[in-house]
């Protein structure tokens, strides 16, 4: 078999492979070393396994991951969720949508350290949805507003899939994390005036809660002072040069852990959880990192990468039309994955081509990750919606799309935005 | 009996894993104060941050095995019925069953090569070996809990604690 026919079989054997639930990283691994036995031999083959995972495990650079995963589940184990949304709620919960707005808010604060888009989604299904619905808000603008609300998770920094990004592609984590921030808060203002939209078309859609007073919006804002500072430690040191990114999650994780304990917040069995939460996540993400590369050799030896890139870009639609074409691929993509495996299962093929196209490394990051997520959202099997689905058993899949829908709009207006304007992302890590 | 000694594994391997990522938070952590604010360094931070780093990983990625909480493409599994979603079960397990297994054989020539090489940390000279060869032993018991799991996918599936989103 010539090394493009192989090529093929291994992708299809890939995928069904996955498709049969076989780990995504195991998948990966397995394809890539049986492809790279078949052209090169059994014995080389055998000794990439060992050798790649030993030295992708001891990676001191690939030490972020498991760091801000401890960081986000010390946090979140402090029932931080709970309090930014509450004291959101304070300042927003009065206008018309305003629950809406806080979950917003609140997800974004939270998506700021736990890095993580399901689990934001799946935090504020059991925080914002029963109060939600306490108030009289629909289901589908509910869960809609959640599901959206956690996409924030992979755009703000810490965001594990743009460090995954910046391992692969071997770009500066720092200034992928910086590149996050304004597109984070350009989602967020979008949402939020998507919620005011919503309210001005359909007036009594969307009910008014109670308006706080100054003395409880202080006690809520007190409730979050921790958090906040934190994230401006953190983020400020990685933004200043005074920690590598490794080093700033592992000062935030200790950090996070003394600010739960000195407040009383984290006692061992919430200690326990964080460790046993980050410690999961990690070797699932880590597995997948090792496929990812056996699978490169693989792609190497084969050459996809560049004959993928000899194809588009011999299509002649030029470097928007190919980027328009990946951003498609994309998006069916994440009908049958989540970001993560979508990320490392596809980076290494498409970011040649690229660098190629001359498009910027950190921008196309940012634009790739916003891609995945509204993947998260999109029917038929948005994963951000069956997470929130399996919290909240009384809405249906319908019923969670339809909330979705208009988030799903405002996406897809700022993808167009962050295309057209690049510099929204790349400004912040152009000042590092 | 029999049964709540497995589960008693278990947690300790997880209790192991959850250990090793404390600890690399507490050598960045204290590393970096110490090099910011006292201008002191722990001698091999470096090397013990990487070599948890691996130990942590692997014994994580028995625990993780266990639990079933890799990521994985669940379109098909879901729609499935029961019956067939326990044989996508069994399949997908035999195969991570055997990707871990060559895994951990190749992974002892690697600790193998290590101690032949005598390869020392930077500063203080230590051996390494016996940090992969600790890694290597996460990996033993990957491939031990996982025939635990397909032992209970297959036999006992009621004792399973599956952990993935779909499964919920």
């Amino acid at each position: 078999m010539s090394a493009d026919s192989v090529a093929i079989v291994g992708f299809v054997v890939l995928f069904a492979l996955m498709l049969l639930r076989v780990p995504v990283g195991m998948a990966m691994g397995l394809v890539g070393v049986s492809g790279y036995a078949y052209l090169s031999g059994g014995a080389p083959a055998l000794k990439l396994v060992g050798q790649t995972s030993m030295r992708t495990v001891t990676d001191y650079q690939f030490g972020v991951i498991p760091m801000f995963l401890l960081m986000g589940a010390f946090v979140s184990n402090s029932g931080v969720s709970r309090e930014l949304f509450r004291a959101a709620n304070t300042f927003v919960g009065h206008l018309r949508g305003g629950l809406g707005l806080a979950t917003i808010v609140s997800c974004g604060g939270f998506a700021a350290i736990s890095g993580s888009s399901v689990a934001t989604a799946a935090t504020f299904s059991t925080v914002a949805y029963p109060e939600m619905r306490r108030y009289g808000y629909p289901q589908s603008f509910a869960t809609g507003v959640i599901a959206a609300g956690g996409t924030l998770g992979a755009m703000l920094p810490p965001s594990t899939v743009l460090a995954v990004y910046g391992l692969i592609t071997q770009q500066d984590i720092g200034k992928l994390f910086m590149a996050g921030i304004l597109p984070g808060l350009l989602a967020m203002t979008m949402y939020m005036a998507t919620i005011a939209v919503i309210c001005r078309v359909k007036p009594d859609f969307l009910p008014i809660a109670a308006k706080a007073s100054w003395a409880e919006r202080l006690e809520g804002l007190r409730d979050v002072w921790a958090p906040v500072v934190l994230f401006v430690f953190v983020i400020g040191g990685l933004y200043g040069g005074v920690f590598t990114p490794t080093e700033a999650g592992g000062v935030g994780a200790a950090g996070a852990f003394l600010l739960g304990v000195l407040r009383g917040r984290l006692g061992r069995a919430e200690i326990r959880a964080s460790l046993l939460q980050a410690t999961r996540t990690a070797a699932a993400v880590f597995t997948v990192l090792i496929g990812a590369l056996l699978f490169g050799y693989f792609l190497t030896i084969t050459q996809v990468p560049q004959k993928v890139t000899e194809f588009l870009t011999g299509l002649g639609i030029g470097a928007y039309g190919v980027l328009a074409l990946i951003m498609v691929m994309y998006l069916v993509l994440g009908c049958l994955m989540d970001a993560m495996a979508m990320i490392i299962l596809t980076v290494p093929i498409i970011f040649p081509l690229v660098t190629a196209l001359g498009f910027d490394p950190i921008w196309f990051g940012v634009i790739i990750v916003m891609t995945v997520e509204l993947g998260l959202i999109h029917p038929p099997v948005g994963m951000n919606v069956f997470v929130i689905k399996s919290v909240v058993q009384d809405v249906s899949f319908a019923s969670i799309f339809k909330g979705v829908l208009p988030f799903i709009a405002t996406d897809i207006l700022r993808l167009v935005i962050l295309i057209a304007f690049p510099v929204i992302a790349l400004w912040l890590p152009s000042q590092m | 009996m029999k049964r709540s000694l497995m589960d008693r594994i278990i947690d300790t391997i997880e209790a192991i894993a959850a250990m090793f990522v404390g600890l690399v938070a507490a050598d960045i952590f204290l590393s970096v104060l110490l090099r910011r604010f006292f201008n002191l360094q722990i001698p091999d931070s470096y090397d013990f941050g990487r070599m948890l780093l691996g130990i942590l990983i692997f014994w994580g990625i028995a625990a993780t095995s266990y639990r079933g909480g890799h990521i994985t493409v669940d379109l098909v599994w879901v729609s499935a019925s029961p019956r067939w979603k326990r044989a996508i079960d069994v399949f997908a397990t035999l195969v991570l069953l055997f990707v871990v297994t060559v895994q951990t054989y190749t992974l002892f020539d690697k600790v193998h090569a290590t101690y032949n090489d005598n390869v020392l940390t930077y500063d203080l000279g230590l051996p390494t070996w016996p940090f992969f060869a600790i890694a290597w032993a996460g990996d033993v018991s990957a491939v031990v809990l996982i025939a635990i799991r397909t032992w209970r996918l297959i036999f006992h599936p009621e004792d399973l604690h599956d952990e993935s989103p779909a499964a919920r």
